[in-house]
């Protein structure tokens, strides 16, 4: 799994049937800043992932991806390779807390 | 298939039911051109491969399944020592 | 299954149904430098479904993709990532 930061609401009017009514979102992973090791920064990369938790603009969340991301009873018969499966709270590293939810909002 | 030289083994007290009893090798998958092949792997053993060894890896999960069980987290395991 | 060390902890504020009450730690890959001469370079980093209580300072055999999930059975869960063992130590040349 991965943390990724909501970036976008993504909307297709043209899809295949299976993916109607599902909700998805743009995400942007996240990876503990290498050299600090005290926050976290922003990858530059891109997913699109299906949202069954209610995760909104900003959120930090937390992704499954590739053929485990249909192991829920939302995605088991869609074809999507990644999914939100938690809401990030606190992230810490060795101890020390270097992001959370309540100071980041 | 891959290919891989053995560069040490691990030894854990606290995993997965199925691990128990089983030989785990670090093997470090190679290139073609004989090169480092990303980070080193954790591999079932039961033919005693030594380090510094050659060894032929499979990634096929479901061998292992047969091997120590069907809900078992692992993926490789050694296959076979190449005649090289 | 790469090795990697735990150095922290991911915290849900919400979690999917099926992951009430999961653990999520935080893995960074180690790569032969560091498992042989001990270098202090790691790989991107892994969130872990943790069941056995790793730490941050823990190395441990890191399960990635669809077997990550295989330890649930018929319980399903979205998991591509999981902490199969904690390594006690290991001898590399």
């Amino acid at each position: 799994m991965f943390v990724a930061k909501v970036t976008g609401v993504v909307v297709a009017t043209q899809k295949v049937a299976s993916m109607t009514g599902r909700k998805l979102l743009a995400v942007e992973p996240y990876r503990v800043d290498e050299k600090t090791r005290d926050r976290l920064s922003p990858t530059g990369r891109t997913f699109i992932v299906v949202d069954a938790l209610g995760a909104g603009l900003g959120d930090y969340v937390l992704i499954c991806q590739g053929s485990s991301a249909r192991l829920t009873p939302e995605t088991e018969k869609l074809p999507v390779d990644a999914v939100i499966i938690g809401l990030v709270d606190t992230v810490d590293i060795e101890g020390r807390t270097i992001y959370s939810k309540q100071t980041n909002h | 298939m891959q290919l891989g030289v053995v560069i040490g083994t691990a030894t854990s007290t606290v995993k997965h039911k199925t691990f128990q009893g089983e030989r785990l090798l670090v093997v470090q998958l190679l290139t073609s051109e004989g090169g480092d092949d990303g980070e080193p792997v954790l591999a079932f053993d039961r033919l005693g491969a030594g380090r510094g060894e050659t060894v032929m890896l499979t990634n096929d999960g479901k061998i292992l399944q047969e091997m120590i069980g069907r809900d078992t987290p692992g993926r490789w395991s050694v296959l076979g020592l190449p005649n090289i | 299954m790469r090795i990697a060390e735990v150095i922290g902890k991911v915290v849900l504020s919400r979690a999917h149904p099926s992951l009430k009450g999961a653990r999520f730690v935080i893995a960074a890959p180690m790569p032969k430098e560091a498992l042989v001469a001990g270098s202090r370079l790691r790989g991107e980093e892994v969130i872990a479904y943790d069941d056995l209580g790793a730490s941050p300072g823990d190395r441990i055999g890191l399960s990635e993709g669809g077997e990550a999930a295989n330890p649930f059975g018929k319980d399903v869960k979205p998991v591509d990532a999981y902490c199969a063992c904690l390594i006690d130590q290991i001898h590399c040349s």
